[in-house]
Formats: structure tokens, C-alpha cells, sequence
């Protein structure tokens, strides 16, 4: 077929289309849409009994404030990425708030080994961490790959990583509001694993699921 | 008004694309991407002649790019069909506040290399027909070497021999290795109509030169 006659065919194919929400509009709605996710997972569940407490001791705030960045840092740049005008160093924009991430959970378990000594560093299992973090953080990260479609034909990869890794930082948001977990190294490697875990799966499976609600509309 | 608060606002590509006009300003660089962003947001709202337009005024630049970036001319024009589909599929992406051209030459790049990788591919898993003719024989016999160049003119006979819809279907999915959907659009076949070709095609081959189905 000539390029020509594809043309014709593209011309006759022609039906209006709303243009896609600008990244800073996308990301808005996307937290709305996680927002009451969460807020319906903290109802069913409960909060924690000691969320106040902890709060005003300024213990988790940091914390929280930086998976909070890192969620809407992830979600942004994978809007942005999922267009094909933008830079690819949009990739990039997460990693400081990642990186803050990391530190105050870091932080939090050098205080810890100060507080009470080297029963900080006991690792337990705590099974409805990665639970609820998985449990919220798919379901949202197939919401993620359903907004950001249009960036199949582009990033799927880096899209769909982007936007598991901002679902599982708000799920991750949600936990610490119902999970009671005292020591700061089992936060870090519990959240820790739970998100890679998300944020992996969205990168090998997202593109696919991508394609697929592509075709759909 | 401010252009920040109008970049954040959800409709609107013809306000968009009239706010870049009219803060344009005296020196307007490329009054061609101006009117390429006027028919782009004319065609999101389902105008066909706008549409016809920007794609065959485009159609050099992409044959040109494509060019550059694949030495092949067939190859080429078959990455300016690709960008020519992704442009149709992913026009809601383009955004009239924003110049065109960027657009545009992304995605077509993006397809260039993409024709790039599956060449790669492809020469990893197959030998091109010629190719074959000028591998030397694993033995260093003249005699095997001539079964191998016997054996490529065989298969182009059988390929050549297929009824015309197998022919296009096994060409498209196998050698331009495009997928169900894109082999498609590229024919006037329908994905069901793709595959059953294909299949029908590549028995039809393994048949006639192995003699077993």
C-alpha cells in the first residue's frame, strides 16, 4: 500500500477526539481517584490506635510527607512521559523524594538502635504489610495504567513502572494510617519490598495491559 | 487570562492553538508550525479535509527523517506508514498550546527506531534470503553450498506461488513482523481475516517443502 492511500483510509477513519488532560490536570484526578481509595481502605480497616500520637510526636510526618512527594513526583513525570513531546529526564523527577524516602526511614532506624539498642534491627514477617500494600497498590496501579493509555505507544515501560510506583506509594500512604508496625526497619524493608514489588510488576505487565486498554478506547 | 491557567484547563484545542497566535507576537518563526497546529486541532474535532491536509503536507518531512535513519528506502517508507498510524491512533495527544513539530518528529523517530530494533531482531533469529546464498557451507563443499542457494529459491518460489491474501498476511506479520492490529490497518484484511491467512500461509509453505503439513 502506497502512503498515499493510507492516508485516504486514516481521513475516512476520522472521528473527534478530547485531547488528553494536561500531566498537571491527569495527576490531579489521579490523586482524587486514590484519595478515596485509600480513604474507603482506612474506613473498612480502622485507623491505628496510636495515628494521633505518633503524628504529634513528629515521628512518621517526615515520612509520610516524603512517600506523599514521591507518589505525586511518580505520577507527574509518568503523564509527562506518557506524551511524545516531552523529555525522557521526566524519569528522573521521583528519585529525590524516593531518595528522601529512603532517608527518614533510614533515619528512623539509626533513632531506633539509639532508643533500644540492637533489638532495633530484629526483622520479623509482617505479612499484612506487603498485604495491603499489594491489595491496594495493583488495583490502583491498573487505575494509573488506565490514564496514562495513550503512553503505550510511546514509554509503555517507564509509564507503567512510574505509575506503579506511584500507586504503591499511596498505598503505602494508606498502610501506615491502619498498620501498627513500631520499628522503623521492619517499615523500611516491609514498605520497602512491597513497593519495588508493585512498581516491577507495573513494568512488565503495564505495557501489555496498556496495549489492551489502548484498543478498548 | 494567563497562558498558565489556560495550559491547566481540559478543553479547548482551537482556544489553545488561537492563544498561541495572539501571543505569537511579530516574529513568528515558523508560520508552518502555526498552521500545522490549526489543522492538528481542527482534525481532533473530526475535520477530515484539515486532517488530509496536515498528513500529505507532512508526508515529506517524515520521508525524510525516516530516511535519514533507515538506509533502506523500503524499510523507510514503511516506518512513515507506522508514524502515519501512531499519529492517527495518538492524535488526542498532541497539544495545541504546544509547537507541532516536536510532536510530530517524535513520534516519528520513535517509529524509525523501533523499525531499527525489529531489524535487529530479525537478523539475530534469520538469515535474509540472500544472505543465506553467501554463508559458507558448513563443510566447505561447492555441493552444499549450492543445496542452500537451491533451498532460498525454493522458498521464494513457494512464498511467490501463495494466493495473494496469504502472501500479504505472511509478509506483514512475518517479514515486517507488525502486529495483528497494525497488519490490519496496513491491508483491507481484518485481524480474524490476518491471522487465519498466516496460518493458512505457513502450512501451505511447510507443505510444499517438507511435504508433511
Amino acid at each position: 500500500m502506497q502512503s498515499e492511500d493510507l492516508i485516504h483510509r486514516l481521513v475516512d477513519d476520522l472521528r473527534p477526539v478530547r485531547p488528553a488532560r494536561h500531566p498537571g490536570a491527569a495527576t490531579a484526578l489521579w490523586l482524587a481517584l486514590a484519595t478515596a481509595v485509600i480513604t474507603g481502605a482506612v474506613l473498612f480497616l480502622g485507623l491505628r490506635h496510636d495515628l494521633a500520637e505518633r503524628l504529634a510526636s513528629g515521628f512518621d510526618a517526615p515520612q509520610l510527607v516524603m512517600t506523599l512527594a514521591t507518589g505525586v513526583l511518580a505520577a507527574f513525570a509518568a503523564f509527562q512521559l506518557a506524551l511524545p513531546d516531552r523529555s525522557r529526564l521526566w524519569y528522573l523527577l521521583p528519585l529525590p523524594a524516593a531518595l528522601g524516602w529512603l532517608a527518614t526511614m533510614g533515619w528512623g532506624c539509626l533513632q531506633d538502635f539509639e532508643r533500644i539498642g540492637p533489638d532495633a534491627l530484629l526483622i520479623g514477617v509482617s505479612l499484612p504489610c506487603f498485604s495491603v500494600i499489594m491489595g491496594l497498590g495493583l488495583p490502583l496501579t491498573m487505575v494509573m495504567l488506565w490514564l496514562s493509555r495513550h503512553g503505550a505507544w510511546f514509554s509503555p515501560g517507564p509509564v507503567a513502572a512510574l505509575g506503579g510506583l506511584s500507586a504503591a506509594s499511596m498505598a503505602s500512604i494508606g498502610l501506615s494510617l491502619v498498620h501498627h508496625l513500631d520499628a522503623a526497619l521492619m517499615v523500611l524493608i516491609w514498605h520497602g519490598i512491597s513497593v519495588l514489588v508493585v512498581t516491577a510488576i507495573a513494568a512488565q505487565v503495564g505495557p501489555r495491559v496498556m496495549r489492551l486498554a489502548r484498543s478498548g478506547g | 487570562m494567563s497562558k498558565t491557567w489556560l495550559l491547566a484547563y481540559p478543553s479547548g484545542s482551537s482556544l489553545m492553538v488561537k492563544l498561541r497566535l495572539a501571543s505569537a507576537g511579530p516574529n513568528v518563526n515558523d508560520a508552518r508550525d502555526l498552521r500545522w497546529s490549526r489543522l492538528m486541532a481542527a482534525a481532533q474535532s473530526g475535520d477530515r479535509r484539515a486532517y488530509e491536509e496536515l498528513l500529505n503536507e507532512c508526508l515529506p518531512l517524515l520521508r525524510q527523517i525516516c530516511r535519514a535513519k533507515l538506509r533502506d528506502a523500503t524499510e523507510a517508507e514503511d516506518a512513515v506508514q507506522d508514524t502515519l498510524l501512531t499519529i492517527h491512533r495518538a492524535r488526542a495527544t498532541y497539544d495545541a498550546s504546544r509547537p507541532f513539530r516536536p510532536w510530530l518528529v517524535a513520534i516519528t523517530e520513535r517509529r524509525a527506531l523501533d523499525r531499527i530494533r525489529a531489524r535487529g531482531r530479525r537478523s539475530g533469529r534469520e538469515a535474509a534470503l540472500d544472505l543465506a546464498m553467501d554463508l559458507p557451507a558448513p563443510t566447505g563443499s561447492a555441493d552444499a553450498a549450492l543445496d542452500a542457494e537451491r533451498e532460498a529459491a525454493k522458498l521464494r518460489n513457494a512464498v511467490q506461488d501463495l494466493p495473494e491474501s496469504q502472501r500479504i498476511a505472511l509478509g506483514l506479520t512475518k517479514l515486517q513482523d507488525l502486529s495483528l492490529q497494525e497488519a490490519s490497518a496496513r491491508s483491507r484484511m481484518s485481524v480474524g481475516a490476518i491471522k487465519v491467512a498466516t496460518h493458512r500461509a505457513m502450512q501451505t509453505l511447510r507443505r510444499r517443502l517438507t511435504g508433511h503439513d
